[in-house]
Parts: C-alpha cells; sequence; structure tokens
C-alpha cells in the first residue's frame, strides 16, 4: 500500500527508531524535490509569468476584479490566491473573490443546474467585460473549469489556468490565454509549484502596479 | 515524532478538527487532504475544518478526549494561546503548524513550522501547504504499518499515592454549585472537585486539580 510512496519499506519492523529514521530522511528528500521543482517550475515560465503580470495589471488599472476557482485542494488554493490579492502581505490591495467561498451558492447552483456549472454561473452572476478569471486543476480536465474558462471569454475575460502533468484539457483549450503546468503528476507536488507560481506572478503584478504608478508622477 | 502521533490517535479512533482563524483556507485543505486523499486507494480519515468564528465554544461540545487539533497560522495568532490550552486540557493532541517567527517552546504538542520565510509569503508560496503534505503522506505510513500502532506501555513502577504525587492535572470548569464544588472537565473526562481553597471560580475557567480538589486557578494570557 505504502509500497510507491516509500519502497524502502518491507513488512512490519519492531524497531521504531529506524523506520523513524529513514521516513524523516525520505521527507526531508520529499520536501527538496518539491523546492527544486518550485523552482525549477518558476524558473521555466519566469518570460511568461511577466507578461501574464503585465496583462493582469494593466486590467486591474482599468478597474478589473479577479475571480478564481478549483476543486478539492485546488478550491483551497484558488481561496489562497483571492487573499492573496485582497488582503496582501504588502503592497496594494486589489479586487479578488473566490468562487468557492460560499457554500449556500455552491450547493444551490450543483443541486439545482449540476456541478459542471457552479462556476460558470456565477461568472455570469458577477463578471464583467475585462475582469480576470484564474482556475486551477491539478489534472487540467476538471470539467466545471473548462465550462468556466468558456463563459469567461464570451465575457472577453482575461483567462489564466494553473494544472499539471501535461496540462490537460486546460492546456488545449482556446478558452484559457495562457495555461501555466507544472511538469509533475504528483498531485501533491503540483498544487506546492502552484503555489510558488501564484505568489510569483502577484509579486510581479505589484511591480507592474508600482511601474504604473511611478510613471504617472 | 507528530505522524506517529496522529497515526495512532487515528487508529484510536480520533477526530482530527482543523482551525486556522487567519488562514482560514489552510484549515479547509488539511481537513481535504484526510478526507478525500488525493491517491486512490488511501483511507479517508476523520478531519473537519472548524470555520467558526469562536473555535473554542465550537469545539468543547464536539471534541473529545483523544482527538487531534491541527491550528494552522503564525505566531500572532489571535486566540491561539487560549484554545491550544483548552484543547490540551480536554485531552486532545495539538499540532501548531505555521511559518515566520516560532511561538514560544511548548505552545503545542507538536509544532511543524517554516523558519526562514516570512509568514505571510509562506502561508501563500507552497510552503506551509508542503509541510502538511508531507505530514499527511508519513501519517499514512505509519498508520499503515500496524506493527507501530499500540503505543509503548507504560512502565509501572508499582503504585503510586495520589496524595503524595506531585500531580496537577489541568481541568476546564463545566458547572459550579454554591457548597464549595465543582464540576470540570480534565483529559480523562468529567469529574467533581473541591473548589473551596481557590477564589470563587466561574464556569470556563481553568484550574489545577490534585486528588480531588482544585488547588489552584490558571491565569491565562489572553492572546
Amino acid at each position: 500500500m505504502s509500497d510507491f510512496l516509500y519502497p524502502f519499506l518491507k513488512g512490519e519492523a519492531a524497531d521504531v527508531d529506524v523506520l523513524l529514521d529513514d521516513l524523516a530522511t525520505s521527507a526531508r528528500a520529499k520536501a527538496a524535490d518539491s523546492c527544486q521543482l518550485q523552482s525549477d517550475t518558476v524558473d521555466r515560465e519566469r518570460t511568461r509569468l511577466e507578461a501574464q503580470a503585465g496583462a493582469m495589471a494593466e486590467h486591474f488599472d482599468q478597474g478589473a476584479r479577479l475571480f478564481t476557482f478549483g476543486n478539492g485542494g485546488s478550491s483551497t488554493d484558488a481561496t489562497s490566491i483571492a487573499a492573496l490579492f485582497s488582503s496582501p502581505p504588502w503592497g496594494t490591495p486589489l479586487p479578488a473573490h473566490a468562487l468557492v467561498a460560499d457554500s449556500a451558492v455552491l450547493t444551490a447552483l450543483g443541486n439545482d443546474v449540476g456541478f459542471d456549472l457552479v462556476f460558470s454561473r456565477q461568472l455570469i452572476a458577477y463578471a464583467a467585460t475585462g475582469d480576470i478569471a484564474v482556475g486551477l486543476s491539478t489534472s487540467g480536465n476538471s470539467r466545471n473549469l473548462l465550462f468556466a474558462f468558456a463563459e469567461a471569454r464570451t465575457r472577453r475575460m482575461l483567462t489564466i489556468g494553473f494544472a499539471g502533468y501535461d496540462g490537460g484539457d486546460m492546456g488545449r483549450s482556446d478558452d484559457v490565454q495562457h495555461c501555466f503546468v507544472v511538469a509533475s503528476d504528483s498531485v501533491h507536488r503540483i498544487q506546492e509549484a502552484h503555489g510558488a507560481l501564484a505568489f510569483a506572478l502577484w509579486s510581479a503584478v505589484q511591480d507592474h502596479l508600482a511601474s504604473f504608478g511611478a510613471e504617472r508622477v | 515524532m507528530c505522524a506517529l502521533d496522529l497515526a495512532r490517535r487515528f487508529a484510536a479512533g480520533a477526530t482530527m478538527w482543523c482551525v486556522a482563524p487567519l488562514w482560514a483556507e489552510h484549515a479547509r485543505h488539511v481537513a481535504v487532504e484526510f478526507v478525500h486523499p488525493v491517491i486512490v486507494g488511501k483511507r479517508a480519515l476523520p478531519a473537519v475544518s472548524m470555520d467558526a468564528p469562536e473555535p473554542i465554544g465550537a469545539l468543547r461540545a464536539i471534541a473529545t478526549r483523544g482527538d487531534v487539533l491541527v491550528l494552522i497560522g503564525d505566531a500572532t495568532t489571535r486566540g491561539a494561546s487560549p484554545l491550544l490550552l483548552r484543547c490540551s486540557t480536554w485531552g486532545l493532541t495539538t499540532v501548531w503548524i505555521g511559518a515566520g517567527e516560532r511561538p514560544p517552546a511548548g505552545a503545542a504538542d507538536h509544532v511543524l513550522w517554516v523558519d526562514g520565510v516570512a509568514a505571510g509569503a509562506a502561508r501563500h508560496n507552497g510552503s506551509v501547504v508542503r509541510l502538511y503534505h508531507l505530514l499527511w503522506e508519513l501519517t499514512h505510513v505509519c498508520f499503515e504499518h500496524s506493527g507501530l500502532m499500540p503505543p509503548p506501555p507504560v512502565a509501572h513502577g508499582g503504585q503510586a499515592c495520589t496524595t503524595c504525587a506531585d500531580d496537577a492535572r489541568p481541568a476546564e470548569v463545566i458547572s459550579v454549585d454554591r457548597h464549595g464544588s465543582a464540576s470540570v472537565r480534565t483529559a480523562a473526562g468529567v469529574e467533581t472537585v473541591d473548589t473551596t481553597i481557590i477564589a470563587p471560580v466561574d464556569v470556563g475557567d481553568l484550574v489545577l486539580v490534585h486528588a480531588g480538589t482544585a488547588i489552584a486557578l490558571v491565569r491565562e494570557d489572553p492572546s
């Protein structure tokens, strides 16, 4: 059962201390792998991060609002991104809302029209032309995200995706103007790298907005 | 080690309560990791995110001894100290996951911390997420290793005399009567204690109990 996670473990061990040492060593190695994947991904995407951040900054400057969405762990990552933009640790607060925030809205839509439409219906209600849509999916294949991105494009929103594996359907979709893809098949490592990418994106948006301010002085 | 402790608690039927007053998304992320694992075939474990504005009150009613409290937030998290103290008093195992400047030593049974990164950055850049992802993985490895599950037997050197033993257990007052006694909740359950030697007590106060007597009132740091 744990074979593929920790292949060195065989059967039961009487010596707890030896096992715990082995687990600690393995955990440190996985943490190192995660950090490496994060920095490799951000480095590889640096040019595109700057480009998307520039686009986002221009949209924010025109009064855009950011809407984020995802499922499961990616829903909490979407919540984190919305909080990062709206209540930043430093820099300028920006209007952002996670479409997973309200369980009444989610369950009403899910129950009445189906879970595939829980995000697209909210964009219909809340979003305006020129707003920004950010969706996260480790597989890149979540249907409710694909529907949301399609709705976002009909509203001429800026659309940015975060995915893993080979990008999945999101990576191939014309509705996602840019999809950041983490080259991994581990859901956990992908989510961690999404955090690193999102933070780098936010930081670059702050820098672009600051430069707009400087140019206007 | 935290993961082994968690695994043993789960094996004994614990529920994991996840609280993050300032970093709400992390409480939900930890809960969903354990209750709906991303790896097919891993067992779903009872983990609940507590979003209540007043988590102590919410947990008092539903958390039981043997459960686990996971608090996620930086060292300045308001209400952290009273929450951890009460959960410990009720017999929960406490875990504090965070980043930035560390809390005081002993703040929780297990402190899992991202050092060297500003808390505001660690909250959002995947550092804190990595920490509890690894905790989840290690917990499952320990959990599935049945040889590790029963905790080692406690060595007994013979019966100790309660009166002579230097034993003072924390307890929370549940109800007070006018005859100098109170009903209190400890890690062992609910018991009645004599309160005549300490100041008048109120419901919710924390006291130290020795041999059926409340011997001291615990003064709390309100933050």
